[in-house]
């Protein structure tokens, strides 16, 4: 938990085929996942920095409540 | 005596009789000797022709530095496009070159077996490679060990990703892959996936050097290829051009009927391009301007009298139901599209939304599959209400244009199976 | 082991007993909840998962009260060993046995759930649907065990547990969810009707999607794969995995 992880930005990914539109990561991180009209994420294409900590948050949230294990958050770090 | 700039090189045969072993070696007899296989194959400029259009040395590279593995090359002649007929012709009339490339291929990474994979619902291409294979094992060639794996055809089934999972686990399902690049892997070992017309020209470059290869081609795109050309044609055809050689040169040169409305070009994950663009040069470097790709080499003309849109839809039905629905954007998204095509065509209330719907529902569903199936789904459909613009209107103001009534269709969609018939092992 | 002189940790197995059979018949509700996607306007989704969660971990700990008292309990010779392997219990042989089981498949559930990370999923859904199972189990245990459950309020309550699981059995599969009826190793109760273009819907009045030779402009091609007739196509052997 240091300074040093607030730089660089991170991904929310989701494996489209374990996926099964339960929907939980939507409602879980609504800033960064919508839903599309069949109950799939469309989950947002630009990086998040790690300082917003509210959003990390919540998508740390969704990757612990999807209910396939289908989320995961990947790291991008500023160069 | 293979020449330099002159073609066939591929196709240097009778297609239906393929070249025995002593036949091959006469044909492709050459005293010239290559180095270093891989510097050569970096120096000819030879990218994949299974559509990615990937450099072929950049991945053998790739695979060669790959550490403690076994490796396995793996030949794809599965051919998923419907529309496309190169790979079985090429198998029909050479397959030893093809078996050549992947046998150099093989050296290059240090592999010890070469798997070939066809489709099992395509018994010549079958007869014609275990023929092949016999025919070395009879001369106890030295080299890897063959092997000939029968695949159930399916459009996903040629997919890299998809082929390798039928070969580990018996379902041609594709794979996700987060990490680009990502090895393929079968067991352990590490693949090296080429599609078979890639393999033949890597086994002409052993032969005749990268120096030779370069004689044809743009400087970018280099080489000869193999086009199937069909539709609006008196007999589809499957030649060997060169790229920068232009659309209409190539059409010409297949007997196409004259001035086609349209070219889908690509396969049906490709794009339409409209007629009036025939004398760009057939390579990819050109094509982009239009969002076009060479792809696998295919050309569909659609005739004067055919209607885009009436085409579009029986392909994106086709392609719907093709789907290996594994992810919900393209195993919902592809049919939904696939209705609303179908809405437009038939002219009903609701096909000025439809329009709509597609744009923004191509949208939606573009990237968000595991695999690259509903991203070529959109593109074909992105292109269609470009090039065919006037024709959506026409259909969506209540007048289907005469084309889509009369029954008649360039763009061959094979016979939709139902849910049950869907063989994916 | 603790001489018996008071009968109050023979009371205290029954009493867990009962209250973790209740609160496994809530995790198993709130499962079949979170399974048939239920939720999204009112509460969310995500509550249902975590209540689920939740409750099941009460439900353990006095699964765990309800073993270690009937153990140490020297009032009813059943021995550590019978915790875990069935048919080893001096006393009620049968009935422990059940429990047995009900509990080694609880085990299995639960510490896959708490290793969900590291679990493949495939291997996880295996593992749970083996709850069903274990309920059954724990049911059949009540019965055959329960000091209390053979008649009365006892009864009342085993019944009517044994009743509310039943119900959201049949719920789990009316209601189930259409899903992508894919390939991988989905629930299988996935309803296959789902996505799919279903039956070709006609563009013209010549509706076929198939060639045919003679019209102008367009042939069969040759080496079509649209002729599944003209091959023996030995069906394919049903997969493990669930269409």
């Amino acid at each position: 938990m240091g300074v040093r992880r607030r730089a660089g930005s991170f991904y929310l990914r989701v494996n489209p085929i374990l996926c099964d539109g339960f929907g939980h990561c939507h409602e879980l991180a609504p800033e960064l996942v919508n839903m599309d009209e069949w109950g799939y994420p469309v989950i947002k294409r630009e990086p998040t920095p790690l300082s917003d900590l509210a959003t990390l948050a919540s998508a740390r949230f969704a990757v612990r409540g999807c209910p396939r294990q289908a989320l995961r958050i990947e790291r991008v770090s500023e160069s | 005596m293979m020449l330099a700039q002159e073609l066939p090189r591929l196709l240097n045969g009778t297609p239906g009789t393929p070249l025995t072993l002593g036949q091959h070696e006469a044909t492709f007899a050459t005293s010239f000797k290559v180095a270093s296989l891989l510097d050569e194959l970096e120096a000819s400029g030879l990218t994949g022709r299974g559509g990615a259009a990937f450099p072929t040395a950049r991945k053998a590279r790739l695979l060669r530095d790959q550490r403690g593995h076994n490796k396995v090359v793996v030949v794809n002649a599965m051919e998923g496009e419907p529309v496309s007929y190169k790979d079985s012709t090429l198998l029909s009339t050479n397959p030893h070159l093809v078996l050549d490339g992947a046998a150099i291929l093989a050296s290059i990474i240090g592999a010890k077996d070469v798997i070939v994979c066809v489709s099992r619902d395509n018994p010549t291409a079958v007869g014609n490679v275990q023929r092949a294979l016999d025919e070395r094992a009879r001369a106890g060639s030295r080299g890897p060990e063959f092997k000939l794996e029968t695949a159930p055809w399916r459009y996903v089934a040629g997919e890299e990703s998809a082929l390798v999972h039928w070969l580990n686990d018996n379902e041609s399902l594709p794979q996700y892959r987060p990490q680009r690049p990502s090895i393929l892997k079968i067991r352990h070992h590490a693949v090296l996936l080429d599609n078979v017309e890639t393999c033949a020209h890597v086994g002409l470059i052993g032969r005749f050097g990268a120096a030779w290869f370069r004689t044809l081609g743009t400087r970018v795109s280099t080489g000869s290829m193999l086009v199937t050309v069909t539709g609006a044609i008196e007999r589809p055809k499957v030649l060997e051009v060169v790229a920068g050689m232009t659309l209409r040169t190539v059409l010409d040169y297949a007997n196409a009927y004259p001035n086609p409305q349209a070219l889908l070009l690509g396969g049906y994950g490709g794009s339409w391009l409209d007629g009036a663009h025939l004398d760009a040069p057939y390579d990819n470097e050109s094509l982009t301007q239009w969002g076009a790709t060479v792809g696998a080499g295919i050309i569909v003309a659609l005739g004067r009298d055919g209607c885009g849109v009436v085409e579009t839809q029986r392909v994106v039905q086709w392609m719907a139901n093709e789907s290996a629905r594994q992810c919900g954007p393209c195993a919902f998204g592809l049919p939904a599209l696939s209705d609303d095509l179908a809405d437009v065509v038939a002219g009903t209330r609701n096909a000025a939304q439809a329009i709509d719907r597609l744009e923004h529902r191509c949208g939606v569903i573009d990237g968000r599959g595991a695999c690259r199936h509903p991203d070529g789904v959109v593109r074909l459909v992105r292109s269609a209400l470009r090039v065919f613009a006037a024709d959506f209107q026409g259909h969506a103001s209540g007048t289907p244009c005469q084309a889509s009534r009369s029954g008649k269709f360039f763009v061959a969609v094979p016979r939709l199976e139902r849910e049950s018939e869907l063989v994916w092992e | 082991m603790i001489a018996l002189t008071t009968p109050y940790l023979w009371y205290t197995t029954r009493a867990t007993g009962f209250v973790a059979l209740i609160l496994f018949t809530l995790v198993v509700t709130l499962g079949t909840l979170v399974a048939n996607r239920v939720g999204g306007t009112v509460v969310g989704r995500f509550e249902v998962n975590e209540l689920h969660r939740s409750v099941s971990l009460v439900a353990v700990i006095f699964l765990v009260f309800h073993i270690t008292t009937t153990v140490i309990d020297s009032y009813v010779p059943t021995g550590w060993i019978s915790i875990l392997v069935p048919m080893t219990s001096a006393y009620r042989r049968v009935g422990v046995a059940v429990g047995a089981v009900a509990f080694d498949l609880i085990l299995a559930v639960w510490i896959s759930s708490l290793l969900k990370v590291r679990v493949k999923n495939e291997t996880w859904r295996f593992i749970h649907w083996f709850s069903w199972l274990a309920f059954a189990s724990a049911i059949l245990h009540a019965y055959l065990t329960g000091t209390d459950a053979k008649s009365g309020a006892g009864l009342a309550v085993v019944a009517a547990c044994a009743t509310c699981v039943a119900a959201a059995a049949l719920w789990r599969y009316v209601k189930r969810p259409t899903r992508a009826a894919g390939r991988t190793a989905l629930s299988p109760l996935a309803a296959s009707k789902g996505p799919g273009p279903g039956a070709p819907r006609p563009v013209s009045s010549k509706a076929s999607s198939s060639f045919s030779r003679g019209e102008t402009g367009v042939v069969t091609p040759p080496n079509t794969r649209a002729k599944p007739e003209s091959f023996p196509r030995s069906p394919s052997p049903r997969s493990k995995k669930r269409r």
